[in-house]
């Protein structure tokens, strides 16, 4: 999530949007077909949620207070609620606009900054805005990520102005930080990553890639304004300050999710349930079938197995000699899920059933061959080859239903839990 | 080795669902601040989501000894008042911790106004040495005509004042509330340690701190989604329809002739339950007959905006989708008894149960609260649910009420209590409620 790394690659991106430069994160490439968002509550003509209208968030703090990843976070969580958000990195169009290798005049951030300087800023600042109002007009947009510093509080609030003339809310969310821990923490593990810093001793980059910022950026003034909306995250969570965003569902999905963010860290295993004796009926809730006992079984001694190694490689690399957390294992409320839990439950492991995590319903679709539906359903066919996405057989559930707010988001919020057995969907 | 299997249920019974922490909600703020309103709200939420909840009211503790004390009580200088109020916090706490031992309490909320940092340290201690978490909740108000409001309409209804003048009883509550202020210290820096939310003028501004959990952090959430704007909600089942008819249940059938003359008349049935100007939003389910129940409401000249939620719809009967009572009783005798026997928690085979639905349901509600005014119009079992919620109906009641059909339904939520009205479409429909132990087809 370096930015300094894609600096080249948004130089060669015709509108400057970044593309990923190491791997491909789905949240920078943009599937093929643009107009699929993965997973609508509802879908509307204008492919908005239209509770929520258009917004743009602004990020807000210096560097190395994680508002990069910040943005790629929620535009991650965004889109997998099913609106369609995009980021807009700033520095990507500073460093396109300078040239790689190159970088801004020194006083680029200053706020007596030369004239030069200041029309800089201000043709790097029209080209991404144009970029979000393209996004938001043309393109079905109904987020922007504004990921940028925006430390002063008379540019932000020209911001929100700006943006209310776009017909957009602006919501600011301010990364701030008070412990010079987190933030040398932060700088070593995605700023002095960059060539500029090879060979260097960790200790020193970090200290000089501070000061350099300090100088760079003399000027910041945290949030305070109380006529605008912004949420304010101290400590990467520690404290979240929420000011006047009353203005909607968005911004409340939002302070969720910054509030569980942070919330300590832990691994989540996956596991499919084991096969059943009727395995082509929803309907039944069918047994697991003698081989999927055996999976079962198989399953929960690889997994114990493989937690007992992870320990034992923490205790080598010098971490100290304690039990790991407790592992809690969820299940659907299907029969199989629950049976395919049983070897752990009986090794005296938490389980619990979580009606959320149930198979998608196939509806009338049942026990049907894919002939059958043809001839049964040809208007269903139909819709669904137009839109395989969102559409809906009678009575059946969509992908959407699953990573909507219908089912899963409030589940996922809580993964206290360590392995999830789940029927595939 | 095999394991053994058959002692696993999934119809929902005999499944322990244990949280993984118990917290102690303690409410902050000077009177009149909406705080018993909150206080009731969050466990009426949690009670209805089966998180076992419960209010400890210290005003009522005091009340024992002192019925109906003057403003005077309440000064800093009067130690007696002190010593009493003390007493009723020492009481009141006690009790709570009792309940989480006793009664497997999973969150409580003390309902006073624990002003100053010196009690609230005092409560987070007691609730350490039972390894209970605390999240302190403070209401900060500086808004007059909020405040005004709130002591007009509730405080000279306050068990304190009964009987009294209510002029009288509003200025003698406006010198107990100065009383306060000469004490109340707001949470700041030097609580920074304890996980606390702080929302200022309902709402306007919110300050989140040292969220450790995942049901504090729910807490927080449906703390941040209520709001005081005046709002109803109407519900309606969707018209009567052919598997009605027949007796059938589940199932994706189209309105009957009946049902189809309740779908012309919602929108004029509707009108007359709406303030003018006021703006309504449909959310219906994804059926035919909710649909087709709610189209002519969407195509009137209002201009309402319309939603379809998969959330709301109708309880999945799974294997029994589309038979009539007898023919479950028939031909799945065992389950149609475990059904009688709790129906809150027997989950058709292949299918759900009504505490599956209330969780389905979870996010609707969360947004039912943050929205103004909405009219539903779903399914029986659905329908139960929500009205559940605002009524606090208890969960053995809640699968057995009489919901008919063609009757519009209207929730007006209040400071204390849920208010409800009911519209009569005088459309006859069958009857789809069975009670207990029976299978005929209509009643």
């Amino acid at each position: 999530m370096d930015t300094l790394l894609t600096a080249d690659v948004a130089a060669r991106n015709p509108r400057e949007r970044r593309r990923s430069s190491t791997y491909v994160d789905a949240i920078h490439d943009m599937p093929e077909n643009g107009e699929l968002a993965p997973a609508q509550l509802y879908s509307t003509e204008s492919g908005r949620l239209f509770h929520s209208g258009r917004i743009v968030i602004v990020t807000v703090g210096l560097p190395a207070r994680g508002k990069t990843h910040l943005s790629v976070a929620l535009a991650r969580y965004l889109r997998w609620l099913g609106v369609k958000t995009q980021v807009f990195h700033l520095g990507d169009y500073r460093r396109a606009h300078v040239g790689p290798g190159k970088d801004v005049p020194e006083d680029y951030f200053h706020v007596d900054a030369s004239p030069a300087s200041v029309l800089m800023r201000q043709k790097i600042l029209k080209k991404c805005r144009d970029d979000i109002y393209f996004f938001l007009n043309n393109e079905k947009g109904q987020v922007a990520i504004y990921d940028a510093v925006n430390p002063l509080a008379a540019g932000r609030r020209s911001l929100a102005k700006e943006f209310s003339k776009h017909d957009a809310q602006t919501l600011f969310i301010e990364s701030a930080c008070d412990d010079e821990k987190i933030i040398e923490e932060n700088v070593r593990s995605v700023k002095i990553s960059s060539p500029d810093y090879i060979g260097w001793d960790e200790k020193d980059a970090v200290k000089h890639y501070l000061a350099r910022m300090r100088a760079k950026i003399p000027h910041f003034e945290t949030m305070e304004e109380p006529d605008l909306n912004y949420i304010k995250m101290i400590n990467a969570g520690e404290r979240i300050t929420v000011n006047n965003c009353t203005f909607g569902y968005l911004s409340h999905r939002i302070v969720f999710y910054l509030l569980n963010l942070h919330i300590k860290s832990r691994h989540t295993y996956f596991a499919r349930a084991g096969t059943s004796s009727e395995e082509d009926s929803y309907k039944a809730d069918a047994n697991l079938s003698e081989q999927g006992a055996e999976y079962a079984r198989k399953m929960g001694e690889t997994l114990l197995a493989h937690r007992d190694k992870e320990r034992q490689a923490m205790i080598h690399r010098g971490g100290p000699d304690v039990p790991l957390k407790p592992l809690t294992v969820w299940t659907s409320t299907r029969r199989r899920t629950v049976e395919t839990s049983q070897y752990l439950y009986e090794k005296g492991y938490r389980v619990r059933q979580r009606s959320q995590m149930s198979q998608l319903n196939p509806g009338v679709c049942e026990k049907k061959s894919e002939k059958r539906i043809r001839m049964e359903y040809p208007d269903e066919v139909a819709k669904h080859e137009q839109d395989p996405y969102h559409h809906r057989y009678p009575r059946a559930e969509v992908s959407d239903d699953l990573s909507g707010c219908n089912r899963w988001a409030d589940g996922l919020m809580g993964w206290l839990s360590r392995i999830m057995i789940s029927q595939s969907a | 080795m095999s394991v053994d299997l058959s002692h696993i249920k999934t119809n929902g019974i005999g499944v322990p669902q244990v949280e993984d922490t118990r917290i102690c909600v303690v409410m902050v703020g000077l009177p009149a601040r909406g705080k018993s309103l909150i206080a009731g709200k969050v466990v009426r939420y949690l009670a209805w989501l089966s998180i076992h909840a419960k209010t400890f009211n210290v005003g009522s503790y005091r009340r024992a000894d002192t019925p109906s004390p003057t403003a005077d009580f309440f000064s800093k200088g009067n130690k007696e008042g002190e010593k009493m109020r003390q007493a009723a916090a020492e009481a009141a706490v006690s009790d709570m911790l009792r309940w989480f031992r006793k009664d497997k309490g999973i969150v409580a909320v003390l309902d006073a106004t624990n002003s100053s940092k010196a009690r609230r340290r005092w409560v987070a201690e007691r609730c350490r040495e039972q390894d209970i978490h605390t999240i302190y909740v403070e209401s900060k108000c500086d808004n007059e005509e909020i405040i005004m409001a709130n002591i007009l309409e509730v405080k000279t209804t306050s068990p304190d004042y009964k009987g009294q003048d209510p002029e009288a009883a509003a200025l003698d509550f406006r010198n107990r509330i100065k009383n306060y202020e000469n004490v109340y210290e707001t949470i700041d820096e030097d609580e920074k340690d304890l996980t606390y939310v702080k929302l200022i003028d309902v709402g306007s501004q919110v300050i989140i701190n040292q969220i450790q959990d995942y049901l504090q952090s729910r807490v927080v959430y449906y703390l941040m989604n209520l709001h005081i704007r005046p709002r109803s909600i109407w519900l309606s089942r969707h018209g009567e329809s052919e598997f009605n008819l027949d007796g059938r249940i589940g199932g994706d059938a189209l309105l009957s002739e009946r049902g189809e003359l309740y779908a012309r008349k919602l929108p004029e049935l509707v009108a007359s339950s709406v303030k003018d100007g006021q703006k309504l939003t449909i959310w219906t389910s994804t059926l035919k007959r909710t649909i087709a129940t709610a189209r002519f409401l969407a195509a009137s000249s209002k201009g309402y905006d319309k939603l379809e939620w998969k959330a709301l719809d109708e309880l999945d009967s799974g294997v029994c989708d589309g038979l009539t009572y007898q023919e479950i009783a028939d031909q799945y005798p065992e389950d149609f008894k475990a059904r009688d026997d709790d129906k809150y928690n027997y989950r058709y085979r292949g299918g759900e149960s009504y505490r599956d639905v209330v969780i389905r349901l979870e996010p609707i509600i969360m947004e039912l609260e943050r929205s103004e005014n909405i009219i539903i119009v779903t399914h029986q079992a659905v329908l139960r649910c929500i009205y559940a919620y605002y009524m606090n109906v208890p969960q053995e009641q809640s699968p057995w009420m009489e919901v008919p059909l063609h009757t519009l339904i209207k929730l007006t939520p209040r400071a204390y209590g849920t208010e409800e009205q009911r519209f009569k479409a005088n459309i006859p429909a069958v009857s789809t409620f069975r009670s207990k132990g029976s299978t005929a087809k209509h009643q």
